[in-house]
C-alpha cells in the first residue's frame, strides 16, 4: 500500500482506482472487519451459544402500550417512517410494526399502519396480512388499516395527526426515518393521552421524541428491537458482532486520541498538499525579502525549508480517515470506433 | 475478463432513437415480464431463492461498486488498461442505470398508492361515513392537481416550452398549476411546518421541568445555550467577565458564550457521533441480512 512519503511520480505510474490512493484502504479494512465481525457472530449464535442483551425498556414498553389500548378499546397506530423506498430503515421499522401488529392481532385490537411511501406501503401490506394469517385471525385483518397516506412531508404530517385526532388512538409506534414533522406527530398523540413508543435514525429528530414520548429507542437500539424481540439466533449474532463493532471503534477513537494528541507535540519537515509531499517552508532572515511587485505590496520574504509545530491535520489518525486524492494523469488507448458527435443518452 | 477489458459505455447507454436502443428497451421489458411471470409460476418455496439470488446480485453491484478501483482521469472513448480497469469502467457506466432501477420501481408502486387512497377514500364517501365530505374534497384535488399538472408539464417540454418561464405567456394551464401548487400547497405545507414552533414550545416545557437529576442537568444545558443565544445577555455577563480575563486569562472560559460554544462542541457532538456509529453499525449489519437474505424475520413468528 502507499504511504505518505511515497513519491508522487510513482503514484502517477499506478493505474488503479483513487479510492486505494494515499490511505484510501483504510475504510475498505474497517468495513472487512466490521462484516467479518457480524457472520461471525451469527454463525457462533447459530451454534447454540447464548449471547447476552441488555434491556431495553422501550421494547418492553410495547406489549404494554397496546394491553393498554385494549382495554380502551382504542386502535393503535404505526409510522414505519419517512424512507422513500423500501430500505433496510424501513425494513426495521416494519418489523417492529409486524411484532406490535401480532400482539394486536391476539386481543383483536384495530390497528392503523400509515405509509408515507407507496412502496413501504406494499410491503407492509404484505407483512400485516401475513401476521394474521400466522396467527390464525386473517377474518380480523381489515385491508384499510394499511394505509398509504401522502408523499409529500407535511401533507403527510397532517393526514397522520387528523387521524391520531379522530381515532383517539390509545398507543402509538413512531418508528424509522423522521424529520421535522416528528413532533407533530408525538404532540398530537400527547395531546390525546395516548402512550408513545419512537425511534428515528435521524439524530437531530430524537431530542423532540425524547421531550415528547413515553418511550425512546436511542440510535442502534432500534436495530437491536428484531433481535431483542424474536431472539432468533441470526439476529442476536448479529447484534453481538455490532457491539464488537462498536469496541472497535471505541478502541480507535481512544487509541487515535493519545496519539493524536502525542504528535501534535512534535514538529514537521513535510506536509501534504493534493497528496503530494512538501517540505515546510519558513521565512529565512539571512537571506534579503523580494521587494513588492505593486506599489503599496507587501514584501516577499525568501523562504527556506525548515520545521513548524505539528498540526491535527499531521497527525497520522488524521490522515488515515481523511485521505488526500492527488491529480493524476493516466493515458490509455482510444477506442477506434468511438464517435464524439455522436450524442449518448437513451440508457442512461 | 477481456471481454469485460474490451467493455465501453455502450453495454449501458444507446443513441436516442437509434434501433439498438429499442432493442435494449425491447430485452429489459421481456426479461422484466419473464422475471414476473417466472415468480408467479414458481412454488412458494422456489420463490424464495430467486427473490434472494436478484437481491444477492443487486447488492453485488454496490458492493463492488464500493470496493473496487474506479477508473481515474478518465475521457470518453477511452480504453481501459487492463481487465482490472475494465471492471471499473463497467461498474462506472452502469451507475446511472442501476440507480434508476428504483426509481422504476417506485413509479410502479406509486399506482399502488392512488389505489390505496381511492379504495379508502371511495369507501368513506359510498358509505356515508362521518366526514365523508372531505374525502369528495381530496379525490377532487387528486385529480385536479393532476390535470393542471400534467398539461403544465406537457406544454413545458413542448417546443414553446422556454416561453413559459414568462408570465406573459403563461396559459391556463400555468395559471392553475401555480394556484394550486405555488397558492395552495405550498402554503399549506408551510401553515404545518409553522405549527412546530408551538408544538417546540409546549415540549420543552414538559422536558426541562427539574423531576430528576438527568432532567435538571438538561435543564441547565438548554438554559446556557438559549441563553447564550441573547444579545442583551451576554453583553451584561460576557463583557465584565472578559475585562477581567485580561488580568486573568482563565476567566474568559467563564464566558457564556464559551461555556455554550463547549457544550454544543465537546459534549454534544461527541454525544451525536456515539449515536451515529451505533445506527451506522445497525445499517451495515441490516444490510448484510437483507444482501445475503439472512433476513427472514417480518411477518414470522
Amino acid at each position: 500500500m502507499l504511504n505518505l512519503f511515497t513519491a508522487p511520480q510513482l503514484i502517477a505510474d499506478l493505474t488503479f482506482g483513487e479510492q486505494y490512493l494515499d490511505r484510501g484502504w483504510f475504510r475498505i479494512v474497517v468495513t472487512v472487519c466490521l462484516v467479518f465481525f457480524v457472520l461471525w457472530n451469527i454463525r457462533r449464535a447459530k451454534s447454540g451459544q447464548q449471547l447476552y442483551i441488555r434491556r431495553i425498556a422501550g421494547l418492553n414498553a410495547i406489549d404494554e402500550a397496546i394491553g393498554r389500548a385494549t382495554e380502551m378499546g382504542r386502535p393503535v397506530l404505526m409510522v414505519p417512517g419517512l424512507s422513500d423506498n423500501v430500505d433496510a430503515i424501513a425494513v426495521q421499522a416494519l418489523n417492529i410494526c409486524a411484532h406490535a401488529t401480532r400482539i394486536a392481532a391476539k386481543f383483536a385490537n384495530p390497528i392503523l399502519l400509515c405509509c408515507y411511501s407507496p412502496a413501504v406501503y406494499t410491503v407492509a401490506q404484505e407483512m400485516i396480512r401475513d401476521v394474521y394469517q400466522q396467527e390464525g385471525v386473517i377474518d380480523r385483518y381489515d385491508q384499510d388499516s394499511v394505509r398509504f397516506v401522502s408523499d409529500r412531508q407535511f401533507a403527510f404530517a397532517a393526514g397522520v395527526s387528523g387521524m391520531i385526532l379522530r381515532e383517539q388512538t390509545a398507543a402509538t409506534f413512531f418508528l424509522g426515518q423522521f424529520y421535522a414533522e416528528s413532533l407533530i406527530f408525538a404532540e398530537s398523540a400527547n395531546s390525546i393521552g395516548a402512550i408513545q413508543v419512537a425511534s428515528s435514525t435521524e439524530v437531530t429528530q430524537t431530542p423532540f421524541f425524547i421531550a415528547a414520548c413515553d418511550y425512546v429507542l436511542i440510535g442502534d437500539e432500534f436495530y437491536a428491537a428484531s433481535a431483542y424481540l424474536s431472539r432468533e439466533p441470526v439476529l442476536v449474532g448479529s447484534l453481538t458482532g455490532q457491539d464488537w463493532g462498536k469496541l472497535l471503534l471505541i478502541g480507535c477513537v481512544v487509541f487515535g486520541s493519545f496519539v493524536s494528541s502525542a504528535e501534535m507535540f512534535s514538529m514537521v519537515t513535510n506536509e501534504k498538499s493534493k497528496g503530494i509531499v512538501q517540505h515546510v517552508l519558513v521565512p529565512d532572515p539571512s537571506k534579503p525579502a523580494e521587494p513588492p511587485k505593486e506599489p503599496g505590496g507587501k514584501p516577499k520574504p525568501a523562504m527556506m525549508e525548515g520545521t513548524r509545530k505539528a498540526t491535527l491535520g499531521d497527525a497520522f489518525f488524521q490522515q488515515l480517515l481523511k485521505p488526500q486524492k492527488p491529480e493524476i494523469k493516466v493515458v490509455r488507448e482510444m477506442d477506434p470506433n468511438f464517435d464524439p458527435k455522436k450524442e449518448e443518452g437513451g440508457g442512461e | 475478463m477481456n471481454l469485460i477489458a474490451q467493455a465501453t459505455s455502450s453495454f449501458w447507454s444507446a443513441p436516442n432513437g437509434s434501433s439498438q436502443l429499442w432493442m435494449m428497451i425491447t430485452i429489459g421489458l421481456l426479461a422484466g415480464v419473464g422475471l414476473f411471470v417466472g415468480l408467479i409460476a414458481v412454488p412458494a418455496t422456489m420463490r424464495r431463492y430467486i427473490v434472494g439470488a436478484v437481491t444477492f446480485l443487486a447488492g453485488l453491484y454496490w458492493v463492488l461498486f464500493f470496493i473496487w478501483p474506479i477508473p481515474i482521469d478518465r475521457k470518453p472513448g477511452e480504453l481501459p488498461n487492463g481487465p482490472v480497469e475494465g471492471v471499473g469502467f463497467w461498474l462506472k457506466d452502469a451507475n446511472g442505470t442501476v440507480s434508476s432501477f428504483g426509481t422504476i420501481l417506485s413509479a410502479f408502486m406509486i399506482g399502488m398508492g392512488v389505489y390505496s387512497l381511492l379504495r379508502v377514500h371511495l369507501t368513506k364517501i359510498t358509505r356515508k361515513r362521518p366526514d365523508w365530505g372531505y374525502s369528495v374534497v381530496l379525490l377532487a384535488s387528486i385529480v385536479i392537481m393532476a390535470f393542471f399538472g400534467y398539461g403544465d408539464w406537457m406544454q413545458t417540454i413542448g417546443p414553446k416550452g422556454s416561453d413559459l418561464q414568462f408570465q406573459k405567456n403563461w396559459t391556463f394551464m400555468q395559471y392553475g398549476r401555480d394556484l394550486l401548487f405555488e397558492g395552495l400547497l405550498q402554503q399549506m405545507d408551510a401553515a404545518m411546518f409553522s405549527v412546530i414552533a408551538f408544538y417546540i414550545l409546549s415540549a420543552a416545557y414538559r422536558a426541562f421541568r427539574i423531576r430528576s437529576i438527568e432532567s435538571t442537568i438538561l435543564l441547565a444545558a438548554a438554559l446556557i445555550v438559549v441563553v447564550s443565544k441573547m444579545g442583551a445577555v451576554t453583553f451584561m455577563v460576557d463583557v465584565p467577565i472578559a475585562k477581567a480575563a485580561e488580568t486573568t486569562p482563565f476567566l474568559a472560559n467563564f464566558q457564556i458564550g464559551e461555556i455554550s460554544k463547549w457544550i454544543s462542541d465537546t459534549v454534544q457532538t461527541s454525544s451525536i457521533q456515539g449515536v451515529k456509529f451505533g445506527v451506522g453499525l445497525g445499517a451495515l449489519a441490516m444490510g448484510l441480512r437483507m444482501w445475503l437474505s439472512l433476513e427472514k424475520t417480518g411477518g414470522r413468528s
